[in-house]
């Protein structure tokens, strides 16, 4: 894009933004309602929860259970659909249970996880992980089941190992479709995180903005949001800048093919 | 085709059957494995039996059956007040892009928050009640539609809108009848996407706010100790998740047997 | 030697009742010899590849190597594909392509056989590239080094000049034939480019349409080394040419 058309871009974006803020702060101002805090009271609130204390009392948990949930998710997700997807012949035996559990609204096993693990972090991971862990899933076994065959042939003239195969040529195939699956895994996994707070926690985020709602702190609920916007920004871009280490590849295999045809 | 490759089609067909039930039957087998090593409370895990014939019951009996109409209801009207506003707006993001440029920090910002999140600020600014639950539902529904709607018409062959030129259409003439129909496939895979989404979040709500519906039956059993019925509740609920989806695809595939999801199927 | 390098006795190869595709193939190469295998297109020659190669058996009859049969591809033996494109790791660079067969030696070794190969055919400019920022022929350069890298005894072509443009396809072609000279390799390549066989081998077996069987063996003793220009001038390759060309229609018709 041309510098003088980004500029641009730049300030209708900025002014849209401003015009936005000024609005909400002029009805506050104007119609005060509990539920529409000035601007100020937000940005404060938002400000002090990345204080240390607050920090480590309400963002961290969060994090820390997402982390362990999603991360058990990708591993698991991964490892189990590049083998299933490979070992093509388990497929019929799997499929209708798999096709099942991955339309099953990831919110009605909460009360099952409360249920058989109380209001603990085990119980918290484990819907984080159940919720997330099906894209993944899904994804790799069509990933590594509409990989490549003919380097497949190559692997066993190169005499390569069943490990070398699935690591090496099947799970590398794999890995475009896997990041799909990624990336639909985290908004899941976000959702559980904040449902699993809201419904049994005496920290992390969910709980704050639950426990600020019910005595009428609107500021901090909305700060609490806007952390979650946060949050959710960062690991997106994150997860989108490994994505294009991992797969430059990828992209340029794709690029070239597209020209081509 | 020839009789006999008729029936090696029909023998394969039922061996892949019996596969998928022996899976299935693997499965039981796997529940009731957990079971008896004990590691979970008995009473927290019933037998595979007593949750089926919880869940009978219940559909049978109608507890389970009412809650879900409830649910049902919900869903739809938020489903289809998120698809009106979803294509609406990604319509108007794909033709002005003015407004689209203007939009992006907003929408970018938007998108990533958990929508259940809201699920408090919804309940500050519209109380416990219909119109809060709606607009839950239909808040987190929407993005799919929207960018799905977007995506479809930035796809299109520029070829298609300069034929559409050729025969004389206006503006709205190209709209309704280029940009709409050759962005179908994507709404609907956006719709199906919106579908999936709008029935966690009425279940979400139905749990967090104790509206009437099938989220809300599973946690007040739970609540009364009725294991098997939280269980049916829940085995219930995975078969309607699934009925949903199939009956998005087997609408796409029936009114759109052009698009390309469905040409090799 | 006493065992001829290898032998196909009487394979043949069905995928159901109605497609049989290979029906008593009967035929030897010596070792360093050039062996170009031509057919009608779609006579099953992939097929027939792949039960050399022992990615396959055999439905019947025995593909033997210096006497011995395989039940997986033999360690002396290595393969370039068509389609260069789908038979290269797309992820990997072109060393680490190369490197692929050789996995099992040790770092400094490798790293030299490695520049050797790539150097022998005219690719270690470059060795960091990824396949896709590479043309057809150099890809395929890239998988003909992989394949060269191992030291086999024999190279199988699997059409390996079918999806490159002319010019391109004479270079792989003078590459082909003097790395196999310098190596002391037997090649076997499979092709349906009468010209390209009649070139680069030593002898050509021509199929038949499909069930494939063996038609007919032609010894081609056109001296080499071989030039693009004055071998396909002499008299000698116009009547080689002619007869390979005779029987190839024979069997389309």
């Amino acid at each position: 894009m041309p510098r003088d058309i980004r500029l641009r871009a730049l300030f209708w974006q900025t002014a849209t933004v401003l015009f936005l803020l000024a609005l909400w702060q002029w009805s506050a101002v104007t119609h005060p309602a509990p539920y529409l805090p000035p601007l100020k009271p937000v940005a404060l609130a938002y400000l002090s929860l990345l204080k240390p204390g607050n920090f480590m009392d309400t963002v961290f948990p969060s994090l820390s259970r997402l982390a362990i949930g999603f991360g058990l998710a990708v591993v698991l997700g991964t490892v189990l659909g590049t083998a299933l997807g490979y070992l093509r012949r388990l497929d019929p035996w799997i499929r209708p249970v798999l096709e099942y559990l991955r339309f099953v609204p990831t919110v009605a096993i909460l009360p099952a996880a409360l249920l058989l693990f109380g209001a603990t972090d085990t119980m918290r991971i484990f819907v984080i992980a159940f919720g997330s862990v099906f894209p993944v899933l899904l994804a790799a076994i069509d990933g590594a089941r509409r990989g490549n065959a003919l380097l497949l042939d190559v692997a066993r003239i190169l005499k390569f190992s069943l490990a070398e195969k699935l690591f090496r040529v099947v799970l590398p195939g794999a890995l475009p479709s896997i990041f799909a699956g990624v990336r639909i895994a985290l908004s899941i996994g976000l959702v559980m995180m904040v449902i699993s707070e809201l419904i049994a926690a005496n920290d992390g985020l969910g709980f704050y903005i639950l426990r600020n709602q019910r005595l009428f702190q609107t500021a901090n609920v909305y700060a609490g949001v806007l952390m979650l916007g946060t949050i959710g920004l960062i690991l997106t871009l994150g997860l989108l800048s490994i994505e294009k280490r991992v797969l430059a590849w990828h992209r340029g295999w794709r690029g070239l093919s597209d020209a081509r045809s | 085709m020839s009789s006999t490759g008729k029936a090696t089609i029909f023998a394969s067909r039922a061996t892949t059957a019996l596969k998928g039930v022996m899976g299935v039957l693997a499965a039981f087998a796997a529940w009731e494995v957990v079971r008896q090593t004990g590691f979970i409370d008995k009473r927290d895990l019933p037998a595979v039996i007593e949750v089926m014939e919880a869940a009978y019951s219940g559909l049978v009996h109608g507890d389970i059956s009412s809650a879900l109409l409830e649910t049902l209801q919900s869903w739809i009207s938020g489903l289809a007040l998120a698809t009106v506003i979803g294509i609406a707006g990604g319509l108007a993001l794909a033709l002005l892009p003015g407004l689209e440029l203007a939009t992006r920090p907003i929408l970018e910002f938007l998108r990533p928050i958990p929508s259940v999140a809201l699920i408090p600020v919804a309940l500050l600014v519209l109380g416990i009640g219909t119109s809060m639950q709606l607009f839950m539902i239909s808040f987190a529904a929407v993005w799919p539609v929207l960018f799905s709607t977007k995506a479809g018409v930035e796809s299109i062959d520029p070829r298609f809108l300069e034929t559409g030129r050729v025969l004389g259409f206006n503006r709205a003439e190209r709209v309704m009848r280029i940009l709409l129909p050759a962005s179908l496939p994507y709404i609907a895979t956006g719709i199906r996407t919106a579908a999936a989404i709008a029935l966690v979040l009425a279940i979400t709500v139905e749990m967090l706010t104790g509206r009437p519906g099938i989220g809300f039956y599973i946690e007040n059993v739970r609540l009364n100790g009725l294991t098997a019925e939280m269980w049916g509740g829940i085995l219930v609920t995975g078969i309607f998740g699934y009925l949903v989806n199939a009956l998005f695809v087997g609408i796409e595939r029936f009114t759109l047997p052009w698009s390309p999801e469905n040409r090799d199927a | 030697m006493s065992q001829p390098l290898l032998s196909m006795e009487g394979v043949s190869k069905a995928y159901s009742a109605d497609a049989q595709i290979l029906r008593d193939v009967t035929f030897k190469q010596g070792s360093n010899e050039f062996l170009a295998i031509v057919g009608p297109s779609g006579c099953g020659k992939t097929t027939m590849l792949r039960c050399i190669s022992a990615l396959m058996s055999p439905d019947s009859g025995s593909v033997f190597h210096e006497g011995q049969s395989f039940d997986d591809p033999p360690p002396w033996l290595s393969i370039v594909f068509q389609d260069y494109n789908r038979s290269l790791f797309p992820w990997l660079s072109v060393r680490r392509n190369v490197e692929q067969g050789l996995r099992d030696v040790a770092r400094s070794e490798r790293d030299d056989r490695v520049s050797e190969a790539l150097t022998a055919v005219k690719l270690d400019h470059a060795a960091d590239l990824y396949p896709w920022q590479l043309s057809g022929g150099m890809q395929q350069r890239c998988a003909l080094a992989r394949s060269i890298v191992t030291a086999p005894r024999l190279l199988l072509l699997d059409e390996p000049f079918a999806s490159v443009d002319a010019q391109t396809r004479i270079d792989l072609q003078d590459l082909v034939m003097d790395i196999c000279e310098r190596m002391s390799l037997s090649a076997l390549l499979v092709t349906h480019d009468i010209d390209e066989a009649v070139f680069m081998a030593d002898k050509v077996v021509v199929l038949s349409t499909r069930p494939a069987t063996v038609v007919e063996e032609i010894p081609i003793d056109l001296p080499r080394p071989r030039d693009q220009l004055t071998t396909k001038e002499t008299p000698e390759f116009l009547s080689l040419r002619h007869k390979v060309y005779t029987l190839v229609r024979q069997q389309a018709q």
